[in-house]
Order: C-alpha cells, then sequence, then structure tokens
C-alpha cells in the first residue's frame, strides 16, 4: 500500500479526474462568466462587442433592481440567524429533553417540511395565502380578525414579509436538525455538575448549551447567509420577484435578466457580483462568529 | 458497523446515485409521441432512412386544445412517414420561453421549435439560432396564409419562421353569471367598471387576470391606449421611441382609466400571483365573471374536461368603448403571436423542413385547428358549419375588426425593454403607484431599451 502513495503516477490518475471534474463543472464556467460579464452579449455564440466595466459601472450605480435584490437576501439572512436559529435552538432542547417514542414523532414531524419538494410548498403557501379561498384569511376571519384580510403575496407591503415568512418556515427543519445533532454531541454529565452546582433551566442553557454547541452555530450562520443570497425556487414558483420588485432576490434578478431580458452578459456581470458577495458573507461571518472551539 | 454493511450501505448508494443521474438524462416531460406505427414498413422499399425528429413546443396539453391538434398533425405526419420518429418536448408557457433561450446558448440540436414572435425570437434570430426561410415557397393554395401575418416573423425582410394563429385580445365571459345577478352586459368602459364593482359586491370576481405573468397588463393598457387615442400605432410608436409617453395625453388618459380598474377592483383579489393556469381556472370554474384574454383559447368550448355548464356559456366580448375615446370596439388588438421555426443547428435539415412544410401546409395545422375549435389559424380557412358558438363569435370579432394593431407594444421593443416595462406594470398594480409615475417609468424603459 506504501508503495502505491509513493507512485506519483497513482498520485497522478488518483487525483486527476476529481480535479478535472471540478475544473470543469466549477472553475471554466466562472472563467466563462467573467469573461461574458464583460461583453454586451444575448447568449453565448451570438455576436457581442467588449465594452469594458460597462455591466458592472451599470450594475452598481445605476441599478436600483439590483441594491434591492441584495438587500432582500441580507434580510432574509438576518430572518435566519436571527428569528429561526433561536427558535431552532428552542426546540431543539425541547426535542432533546423529550426523550422517548414522542422525541422520535416530533423529530419527523418538524422535519416534514425539508422533505416535501419546494414546488409542493410554494403551491401549498400560494393557496393557503390565497385571498379569497386561502386557509389563513378563512382563519383570520373565523376569529373576528376579518380586517386584518389581505392579499398577502399579490400586495407590495406585505408580499416581503410573507414570502420571508415561508422561507423561514420551510428551512426551520434544517436548523432543528443540525442544532439537535450538535446537542447530542454534549455529554450529559456537563448538565449533571452544573446543575449541582445550583444552575438551572435557562441558565444552565445559557451557560452551558450555547458555547458548547458554538461550532454548530458558526457553520450554521455562514450556511444561512449563503442559503439566503442564493434563494431562487420558491421565490420564483410564487411571486417571481413580483408583485414590483418587492421580492427580488439575486438569483431571480440573476435568472430573469439571462433568460427573459435576454441580458446575458448583464446578467454574467450579476453573478460575478455574486459570487464577490457571497465570499465577502462567507468572510464576514467566519469573522464575526470566530471564538476559540470549546474543548469538552 | 461491520465491513458487509457498510459495503452494502456504499453499495445502495451508488445504486441510487446512478439511477438518479440515469433519470436525469432522460428529460423531463418527454413523450415519444412518434410511435412507429407501420407494422412492417421495412419491405416499403421507400422507406427511407430511420431518422428522429425533435419538435420543442409550448403546448404541454396534449389531450385537449392547441396541444391536441399539434400532436393530431404530428400523428398524421408519422402515419404517412413510417421512417420518422418525432420526439416532442412540452412545457407550459413561461418555462418553456426560457428553456428554449437556454438551447439557444447550448446551440441544442432541435429540428423545429415553437418560436414566439417580436422580441422572443428576434433573440434566436440574432443568436443565428433559427433558420431562414424563403417566403415565395409559401405563397399560394398549398399554405393560404393571410395577408400581413408575417410581420413579427421578419427581421431586416428576412422571414425566420410562420406564424400558426392569429392573436386578439378579447374579454371572455360567463353569460351565466351575468344574467343570474342581472348585471347588464358591458359596451364602454365604465360600464365594464360597473359591472365590476356588482360583481365584486355579490362576492364573485369580476375579471380573471394572470398578473403573474405580467404581460396581460401590457395588452390592457395597449387597448385602453388604442381606445382613448383611435391610434393602433401610438403604443408601438412610443416603445419604438417615435412618440414619448409622457408628453401625448392620450396616454395619460389611459393611464388613469387603468388605474381606475385597479382601484375599483375589478380583477380577482389573487391577481397579482395567479399565473396563467390560475387565472383561468378562476374564469372556468365560474368563479369568475370575465376573463381578459387571447384568441387562442377557443378551445375552451370544446374542451370535455372543463363543466359543460362553463362550456354553454363561455361568449365573447370587444373590448369596450371608452367614453370621449375616438376608437372603436371594432379595432382589434390583434397580432401573430406563435409559430415555429426551423433550427439550424438540426441534424437531419432535409427532414425536418419536409415536416415543417407539412405541418404549416393549409390543410393540417390551420385546418385541424380550426375544425378542432382550438384556435383561429393565421391561414385561410372555410367555416365547416361544426364551429361552436365561441368560433363563430371569434371569427365575427376578427372578420368584423376595422383595424389592426398588428404587434403587441410589449413584443415590439427588445426583451429588456419588455421585461423592464413588465416590472413597471407590476408596481403599478400591486404597489400603488401614480398614473404619472407609470408613464415616466415606461417612458425610461423605452428610453434605455
Amino acid at each position: 500500500m506504501q508503495k502505491v502513495f509513493n507512485n506519483k503516477l497513482a498520485i497522478f490518475l488518483f487525483v486527476f479526474p476529481g480535479i478535472l471534474l471540478f475544473a470543469l463543472t466549477f472553475l471554466v464556467p466562472i472563467v466563462l462568466s467573467g469573461y461574458y460579464s464583460f461583453r454586451d452579449t444575448l447568449s453565448p455564440g451570438t455576436p457581442s462587442a467588449f465594452i469594458g466595466f460597462a455591466n458592472y459601472t451599470e450594475l452598481l450605480f445605476h441599478d436600483s433592481r439590483f441594491w434591492l435584490a441584495l438587500r432582500n437576501a441580507v434580510l432574509l439572512g438576518l430572518g435566519f440567524i436571527l428569528i429561526q436559529h433561536p427558535i431552532a435552538i428552542f426546540f431543539a432542547i425541547m426535542l432533546d429533553r423529550l426523550g422517548g417514542k414522542a422525541e422520535k414523532w416530533f423529530r419527523t414531524i418538524f422535519f416534514i417540511p425539508c422533505v416535501i419538494s419546494v414546488v409542493v410548498i410554494s403551491k401549498m403557501w400560494l393557496s393557503l395565502l390565497d385571498p379569497t379561498f386561502g386557509a389563513f384569511n378563512k382563519m383570520l376571519d373565523s376569529l373576528g380578525l376579518g380586517f386584518l384580510k389581505h392579499a398577502w403575496l399579490g400586495d407590495s407591503s406585505t408580499a416581503l414579509v410573507s414570502m420571508l415568512f415561508i422561507l423561514i418556515w420551510a428551512g426551520f427543519g434544517w436548523g432543528l436538525l443540525f442544532y439537535y445533532a450538535g446537542l447530542k454531541g454534549i455529554p450529559d454529565d456537563m448538565y449533571e455538575a452544573a446543575s449541582l452546582d445550583g444552575a438551572s433551566g435557562f441558565r444552565l442553557h445559557w451557560r452551558i448549551t450555547v458555547p458548547l454547541l458554538s461550532p454548530v452555530i458558526t457553520v450554521q450562520i455562514t450556511l444561512a447567509m449563503i442559503t439566503a443570497l442564493k434563494q431562487m425556487e420558491t421565490v420564483f414558483l410564487t411571486t417571481n420577484g413580483g408583485p414590483g420588485d418587492s421580492t427580488q432576490f439575486l438569483a431571480v434578478y440573476l435568472y430573469n435578466k439571462a433568460f427573459s431580458a435576454s441580458q446575458y452578459g448583464y446578467a454574467n456581470a450579476i453573478s460575478i457580483l455574486f459570487i464577490v458577495v457571497c465570499l465577502l458573507a462567507t468572510y464576514l461571518s467566519n469573522k464575526l462568529t470566530r471564538s476559540d472551539a470549546t474543548e469538552f | 458497523m461491520n465491513k458487509k454493511s457498510t459495503r452494502n450501505i456504499l453499495l445502495i448508494t451508488a445504486l441510487a446515485a446512478v439511477s438518479v443521474l440515469s433519470a436525469c438524462g432522460g428529460g423531463n416531460d418527454k413523450n415519444n409521441a412518434g410511435t412507429n406505427t407501420g407494422g412492417g414498413n421495412t419491405s416499403g422499399g421507400n422507406a427511407g432512412k430511420e431518422v428522429t425528429l425533435r419538435l420543442f413546443s409550448n403546448l404541454p396539453d396534449r389531450k385537449s386544445g392547441q396541444g391536441l391538434a399539434e400532436q393530431m398533425v404530428i400523428d398524421n405526419y408519422v402515419k404517412e412517414n413510417p421512417n420518422v420518429k418525432i420526439d416532442i418536448e412540452t412545457l407550459a408557457e413561461e418555462p418553456f420561453k426560457n428553456k428554449l433561450k437556454a438551447y439557444m446558448a447550448s446551440n441544442e440540436a432541435l429540428d423545429v421549435t415553437m418560436v414566439h414572435g417580436g422580441a422572443e425570437l428576434n433573440t434566436l434570430v440574432q443568436a443565428g439560432y433559427v433558420k431562414e426561410l424563403d417566403p415565395k415557397e409559401y405563397e399560394g393554395d398549398k399554405y393560404k396564409f393571410l395577408p400581413g401575418v408575417y410581420k413579427s416573423f421578419t427581421f431586416n425582410d428576412k422571414l425566420y419562421g410562420l406564424p400558426r394563429n392569429s392573436d386578439y385580445e378579447v374579454i371572455y365571459y360567463n353569460k351565466k353569471l351575468f344574467d343570474d345577478n342581472g348585471i347588464k352586459i358591458p359596451t364602454t368602459y365604465a360600464e365594464l367598471l360597473e359591472a365590476g364593482k356588482q360583481f365584486r359586491a355579490k362576492g364573485i370576481e369580476p375579471m380573471s387576470m394572470n398578473g403573474k405573468d405580467l404581460w396581460s397588463f401590457a395588452a390592457f393598457f395597449q387597448d385602453l391606449v388604442e381606445r382613448v387615442s383611435g391610434d393602433q400605432n401610438l403604443m408601438l410608436d412610443a416603445v419604438a421611441k417615435k412618440k414619448s409617453f409622457t408628453s401625448d395625453e392620450n396616454f395619460t388618459k389611459a393611464a388613469e382609466l387603468l388605474a381606475q380598474a385597479r382601484d375599483t377592483k375589478l380583477f380577482q383579489e389573487s391577481f397579482m400571483t395567479a399565473d396563467y393556469g390560475a387565472s383561468q381556472n378562476l374564469f372556468t370554474q365560474g368563479r369568475a365573471a370575465m376573463w381578459y384574454m387571447g384568441s387562442w383559447e377557443a378551445g375552451m368550448a370544446t374542451n370535455d374536461k372543463l363543466p359543460e355548464d362553463f362550456r354553454n356559456n363561455v361568449n365573447v366580448l370587444r373590448f369596450p368603448v371608452v367614453e370621449g375615446g375616438k376608437g372603436k370596439d371594432t379595432d382589434l388588438l390583434a397580432w401573430n403571436g406563435g409559430g415555429y421555426s426551423l433550427v439550424s443547428s438540426s441534424k437531419h435539415p432535409e427532414e425536418a423542413k419536409k415536416f415543417f412544410d407539412y405541418m404549416m401546409s393549409a390543410d393540417q395545422w390551420a385546418k385541424i385547428v380550426w375544425d378542432t375549435g382550438a384556435a383561429v389559424p393565421a391561414q385561410k380557412y372555410e367555416l365547416s358549419g361544426k364551429e361552436s358558438e365561441l368560433q363563430k363569435q371569434l371569427t365575427d370579432v376578427l372578420t368584423g375588426a376595422t383595424s389592426t394593431a398588428g404587434a403587441i407594444a410589449l413584443d415590439s421593443g427588445t426583451p429588456k425593454f419588455k421585461d423592464d416595462a413588465q416590472n413597471v406594470f407590476g408596481k403599478f398594480f400591486a404597489g400603488g403607484s401614480t398614473p404619472e409615475q407609470l408613464l415616466a417609468e415606461l417612458q425610461k424603459a423605452a428610453e434605455t431599451q
């Protein structure tokens, strides 16, 4: 075995397919994207002219839709971190304490939204929030709150909030599962020792669970930012960025620019900025949440 | 975990991965339309070599309406040419448009594709993805195309596709809902809004609209502009920057009328999230009294999947006149939108052309689509006497037209204009911007296209 690992040819043969695949599916498209972002092309293969940074200056200084899409993505990321994750941690702790058959049941129930196809979820929420026959408005009616009835996704004043709610709801199971797995890794004797010292309830979790979960939280925050930036399917299927631009997200905007507006060069400029923003978000969230991992 | 079970798990995962990969390769929505029907045809001698043609279409419903008509043409062709198989791939309207661009980008070897005239086709032409056609070949009795129907398929005086339908916007209405509620069928715009208020008071959605797709708003606006100004070209000229949206009072008046439709809640409550199918369902299920849509929906009256009660009551209304406006109700927002093109990267160019010509000949698509009541063709057709009531009304609208627009304004600019303008209408309807803002932003969209 040792012989094989010393053989340069063998190393090359084993590693090469992987590198080739990576290059073809990741590096080459990114480089091509960069190339097209400097041109005014309609699609690869159409006649095009080199226009320098024109696409970028247009995007950064004149395109309010781009900034709106970016703002919405950041809002969604914050929604994930500040709303979804605390709730997920809370439920993970509750679930962890439950034990036995009930634990398994609830774990499954919480995870159900994550197994359902995005298309189904989108259509389901479209019907639930429908102003005419939607269950949500019907419920408001029966609670005597009929005056709150609304075209939730169809009105630009409420569309973004409704969209954020749907996305936070749909991703809840994943968050829960990660934290739950993290919790299972914390040894019980930590809690026993702490409760012997007189700690209990909220304090117990604030002092033990949260710090010990911090590696998971760090990863989760990074993932949340990236997920928020990449958000596409649900938005595309429910509002397609509308009404107006109120639920516009970067990936949807990019897609529509490339395929509906036939501004392929421009869309590639968006995609390059998109990569930059994602890298920046990863860097920032790592920087902000860096702490020395607690050993136990 | 012991070694054996680890190995089993790996094996299962590998199998799963492989099956997923192969599923991807299979493609979705594909069905083998042209299964070889002529058993033992090899003895025929003139059967030629086996070819499989690829057709890409925006008609996913193969059992009724235009999808059925398209399928019948294909079946006819395959029957006459047993050596040809036709693989057809279908997607609904919006996904279709997007995937076609993806196909264009990768130079996918389709043979024949459905195309939308105007801006959409122009992109394909610029990319060199579709073939130029010789208009002389399509003159005469075999094809019987109506005069002027090539307009949105012609770029720089070259023809790149053939229209399949005559398209025009009408208002479909459910007569029973009007009668049962004692509401007058509107002939003026004020009456239309009034009917809307009355329906809303009775808890019935007045007019169904596919607001998520946005293009219907632009058509509705173009109709209003014509009714106010009496000029079919005004909006097209504004898109072409020969006139200005902001300095012509006809636009101001039309935009105010559009705001009235929004403010009196003429459209169904969920109109901004309703796509084509959703808006159609609302109407065909009798939950909305009217539907603003094109003549290509003639098949509703003969589609036996729809409730009989609805089919017997669906009627057609011309877009109403506006008080004080110069337009007549016989001025028609008509154009030729959908059609077919030959794809340049086709692997079987000769066979593809043969099939294309067959499909476009007057006794195939045009005849079938008329006989089945699916749409109004772009070719001369004779009444068979078996037309549905809806078809007769649609024919009356077309033959009674005193002027036609020739193009839909949204499609007459660049795709960027279309995207921007649609967004402007979306904001107007959902966000409540003023008529002045609407026009200013439309002007900006036209200038920056």
